[in-house]
């Protein structure tokens, strides 16, 4: 188990910067996610700390030690591939010993290795199969096991459950969180699907356009955005644009044409004053169509379109000017042209200032 | 990219392949073909165009009066005596064709001659794809089948057969004379036509299967985006489908073109059917007949060089000009998934019965050279006349009975199989380090395993006399005079076979290899290194377990069209005919057919590079469970 560590590493693959001077800790026996849209840089970044591509400019740390420059075979990682990469000419015991085999075990320890990984992943009994003959559910645990059997310092995963149907994506996920958290081991997670992301990871990089975002816990992340990426990425939300009046302790008030919004501020290191422009994030389910207690900010407008999505329906309220995504029960009986209040309440309100909405993510280096 | 990437990129592995590859590659085909090209440029004055001038001058070589005679119609009478005794006079009326013309001179008509047959192979290739790739009809697979018999390489005797056919005493005239009786003018035709209908007839299947590939992965949609917007018949075809299918074709055009200019299988052939005449004037020719001349280096004419690197610059400014066109051409098919079966139609009664008469005329033309040769090597046929008159084995039997020629035997297993191992070898470290390496100049690496597909036989034939001639010279009465010995081509032209045949086929092995590479995603290997392999270690573990079809298959190709080569055989051959191959002893018998008899064990040798190549497309084909477009650049 280390702790894994990026100092300013910058990739580019001609034009395109894929990682934009990343700084980033990961903490030893940490579950870590990176986070992003396709072609945002997270899969750039895992093939660095693999060694599979080295940064053009940076460092990279396990604990103290400086394998900037090390091949792939020298790191002891351990990686699960998008596409499983299992040897098509190798029957399951074969891809999961080979590992093993290259650090010269001697057999019957790679036998019984082996066997107990398999055990661990529920494979017991399919170690004479080829690849071929697995389901992707299987196949994937095959590649989850031979990562895992040389019992590497980090553990790698690039999409693993990308190519895997939505009901096994989630017993998937439980499944490698409950490995991760039995074995303890430093695991680092690539994804672009932000649901899978909260659920599975202690910590989540968000990453746009080869920068890092904002790394947090998942609620925190989701609760706290600190800018306009962070906030839309992580589910819907309405945004709006507006001038601070007042900054009060945490609350901040911003106006927003005739409309006066309070909020809180996603941290106390980010200082806002008077004057300044803003932005406040307003997440669709946390209205409410009843005034259920104190501190809450108003809204009223016309109900412009409907979308009934199952759990709830979203609305469109247009409040002078404005659009705001509301959410309401289902039930809830309203058609378009209505006019409608709803409430939500300070606490849910994220306002940061406008400089913040495009800023990335700095981790201070530690001298 | 900087140094500390470059240099990641060169561990033990990859300097070991790419020592091996750029090693063969350099001292067996630019070392030679640059000698090459530094004696045609320098003469006793140093550097000049002396050799040039002095060729292109000649106006055997360049014709300052053309001769343009295509057609003669001689009338001639001759006496003959009656078996009574009575002498008669009996008409002889001849239509001469290409008798006395056309000849602009060896140069012209050489690029007269390729450029013709790249015109009508290309013709005949298109057609023959665009019916098989568009049209579903009874048979279909059968001539399928049929439409590559031309492709077997039956040097020298093919063309022995046409001509033997075509010749005034021969089976058409004999058709059209005595037994249909619709004319009575013996029709001969020689010279230039005779060469490009040979040359037609077996090349036409480079361009077919070429083109084929390209119609068969055109994305059926966009032919139906363009029906959907009003196009149809001819225009859908000369707007969506034809531009479409250009890469193929215009690949296929190119190889026919050089292929035709290198080749000597037609007009040795023709000599042993007809004797002298214009089908020897061609670049390719002349250079096989000065060295087949000669003793020494010394005695060869410089015009040789001047015309081998003329030969050199035309077939390169084509393979170049394809290579910019292809890849500008090489549309990506930018398919969003989707519904992808292939436009497979019924032709109606009419276009059924177009389809059939075209295609059957085109098999039994095409394939005539091939059952000829079978022909040949079965009965008595090339002693009796007309038509053969008793089956016998006799000829099958000196393949194992007479010992020249289970010599020459021997000598092409050898050679083919040495170097496919040379091939295996090269092959697999080129197209690894061209796939997988970043290494600034492996484009130069690239170009060099694919280009001899693209260069004639014959230059590389030249280029190794010249160098390795004076490499013997250089080393003699030093201490390393024994591999300059080893080397000489007058001593040891065997040796310098495999070595020719190594990187004359290299190109079969390297893109089958690539092309496995391409299909195996990097994953595998990266996975590999991840759990701590070397690359040496995934190379040999992971890389070549999952291409070994791939390389099996090239190296079976390899090994085919090493035992059927004809430029450096026959060249280099002559030096030393003890050393000569398959292909030498078969040139050697059909141009001395005037002891007669002896092409029916050329025959037999084409029968037996028949079979070979039968084999060997089989079980390639099973080993890939695809056909492959083998002649594709």
């Amino acid at each position: 188990m280390v702790n894994v560590r990026l100092e300013k590493v910058t990739k580019k693959f001609g034009e395109v910067v894929a990682a934009d001077n990343i700084t980033l800790t990961i903490r030893h026996g940490e579950f870590f996610t990176f986070l992003g849209p396709s072609g945002c840089g997270k899969t750039t970044t895992l093939r660095i700390i693999a060694g599979l591509e080295y940064p053009d400019e940076g460092k990279l740390f396990f604990d103290e030690k400086d394998i900037t420059d090390d091949p792939p075979y020298k790191r002891n990682t351990g990686m699960v591939f998008q596409n499983y990469a299992l040897w098509p000419h190798m029957t399951v015991f074969d891809n999961i010993a080979y590992g093993l085999k290259i650090r010269k075990f001697p057999k019957e320890e790679i036998r019984k290795r082996v066997l107990e990984i398999l055990d661990l992943v529920k494979l017991k009994g399919l170690e004479n199969r080829y690849p071929t003959q697995l389901s992707g559910g299987q196949q994937q645990r095959v590649a989850l096991a031979r990562a895992l059997v040389i019992e590497p310092a980090v553990l790698l995963l690039d999409e693993p459950l990308s190519n895997l149907d939505a009901k096994l994506r989630i017993e998937m996920r439980e499944e490698i969180k409950r490995i991760q958290k039995k074995l303890g081991i430093t695991t680092i997670y690539v994804t672009h699907d932000q649901e899978e992301a909260m659920v599975i990871s202690d910590r989540i990089a968000v990453m746009n356009r080869g920068k890092i975002m904002q790394v947090d816990a998942p609620k925190d992340l989701y609760r706290r955005p600190r800018n306009l990426f962070v906030a839309s990425f992580l589910g819907r939300c309405t945004i709006l644009k507006g001038i601070v009046k007042e900054v009060k302790g945490d609350l901040v008030t911003l106006i927003t044409r005739n409309l006066i919004i309070k909020g809180i501020r996603p941290s106390r290191d980010l200082s806002m004053h008077e004057g300044e422009e803003a932005v406040a994030v307003l997440r669709p389910q946390d209205f409410e169509t009843e005034r259920t207690r104190e501190n809450v900010n108003e809204i009223e407008g016309t109900v412009e379109w409907i979308s009934f999505v199952g759990p709830y329906s979203e609305l469109r309220v247009n409040v002078d000017g404005l659009k705001v995504l509301v959410n309401v029960d289902p039930d809830f009986q309203v058609k378009i042209g209505d006019r409608i209040a709803a409430y939500i309440s300070y606490d849910r309100t994220i306002i940061f200032p406008l400089r913040e909405a495009e800023t990335a993510y700095r981790e201070e280096i530690r001298v | 990219m900087n140094l500390k990437s470059i240099r990641r990129e060169f561990d033990k592995l990859t300097i070991v392949q790419l020592f091996i590859a750029l090693f063969i590659l350099i001292f067996f085909l630019v070392t030679p073909i640059a000698s090459l090209l530094v004696r045609a440029f320098i003469s006793d004055e140093g550097f000049s165009f002396k050799y040039f001038e002095i060729t292109y001058s000649d106006p055997n070589m360049i014709s300052p009066t053309p001769s343009l005679t295509v057609i003669q119609i001689l009338e001639r009478y001759k006496f003959e005596t009656l078996p009574n005794g009575t002498r008669i006079l009996i008409p002889l009326k001849t239509i001469y064709i290409g008798g006395v013309g056309p000849n602009f001179g060896y140069i012209l008509n050489s690029i007269f001659v390729s450029a013709t047959v790249m015109i009508l192979a290309s013709i005949i290739g298109l057609i023959a794809a665009f019916i098989m790739a568009r049209y579903e009809f009874p048979g279909k697979n059968i001539f399928r089948v049929l439409l590559i018999i031309p492709l077997l390489a039956t040097p020298f005797v093919n063309a022995y057969v046409i001509g033997k056919v075509l010749g005034s005493g021969g089976l058409l005239n004999y058709i059209l004379n005595d037994v249909l009786k619709v004319t009575d003018y013996t029709i001969v035709i020689v010279g230039l036509p005779a060469v490009i209908l040979v040359q037609t007839l077996s090349f036409f299947p480079i361009v077919y299967m070429n083109t084929l590939s390209s119609l068969i992965n055109i994305d059926p949609s966009l032919e139906e985006q363009a029906e959907n917007m009003g196009a149809h018949g001819f225009k859908l075809f000369r707007t969506i489908t034809f531009p479409l299918s250009l890469p193929g074709l215009a690949a296929g055009a190119t190889l026919v073109f050089i292929f035709s200019m290198e080749d000597l299988g037609a007009p040795i052939g023709l000599s042993g059917a007809f004797g002298d005449g214009l089908h020897t004037h061609l670049m390719s020719f002349y250079i096989y007949d000065e060295f087949r001349k000669v003793l020494s280096l010394e005695q060869v004419h410089a015009s040789v060089y001047a015309l081998a690197v003329t030969m050199l610059l035309i077939a390169s400014a084509a393979f170049l000009m394809i290579k910019k066109y292809v890849s500008l051409r090489q549309y990506a098919m930018l398919s969003k998934g989707g519904r992808w079966s292939p436009r497979v139609r019924r032709p109606g009664k009419k276009g059924l019965v177009a389809t059939y008469i075209f295609l059957v005329l085109l098999v039994i033309v095409s394939s005539f050279p091939q059952i000829g040769v079978v022909v040949l090597s079965i009965t008595d046929w090339a002693t009796s006349g007309i038509l053969p008159t008793k089956l016998t084995l006799e000829h099958l039997e000196s393949l194992v009975t007479k010992s020249d020629v289970t010599r020459a035997i021997m000598n092409s297993l050898t050679y083919s199989g040495v170097a496919v191992l040379i091939i295996v070898l090269t092959g697999t470290s080129a197209a690894y380090v061209v796939a997988r390496r970043k290494i600034p100049g492996k484009d130069f690496l690239d170009t060099l395993a694919t280009i001899p597909i693209a260069i004639p036989g014959i230059i590389v034939a030249v280029g190794y006399i010249v160098f390795f001639t004076l490499l013997a010279k250089t080393l003699y009465n030093t201490p390393f005079e024994s591999i300059g010995y080893t080397f000489d081509p007058f001593v040891n032209p065997g040796l310098l076979l495999m070595f020719s045949y190594s990187v004359r086929r290299l190109p079969f092995t390297a893109r089958a290899v690539f092309a496995g590479l391409q299909q195996t995603h990097v994953s595998l290997e990266e996975a590999a290194e991840n759990l701590g392999a070397s690359r040496a270690r995934t190379f040999f573990t992971i890389v070549m377990p999952l291409i070994a079809a791939n390389v099996i298959s090239g190296a079976i190709l390899s090994f085919v069209y090493s035992m059927s080569e004809v430029s450096t055989s026959v060249i280099l051959g002559s030096r030393n005919p003890s050393q000569g191959p398959i292909t030498f002893l078969m040139s050697q018998v059909i141009y001395a057919s005037a002891a007669v008899g002896t092409v029916s064990i050329a025959a037999a040798l084409g029968v037996l590079l028949m079979a070979l190549q039968i084999t060997a497309i089989s079980i390639s084909n099973y080993i890939l469970k695809q056909r492959v477009a083998f002649l594709g650049v």
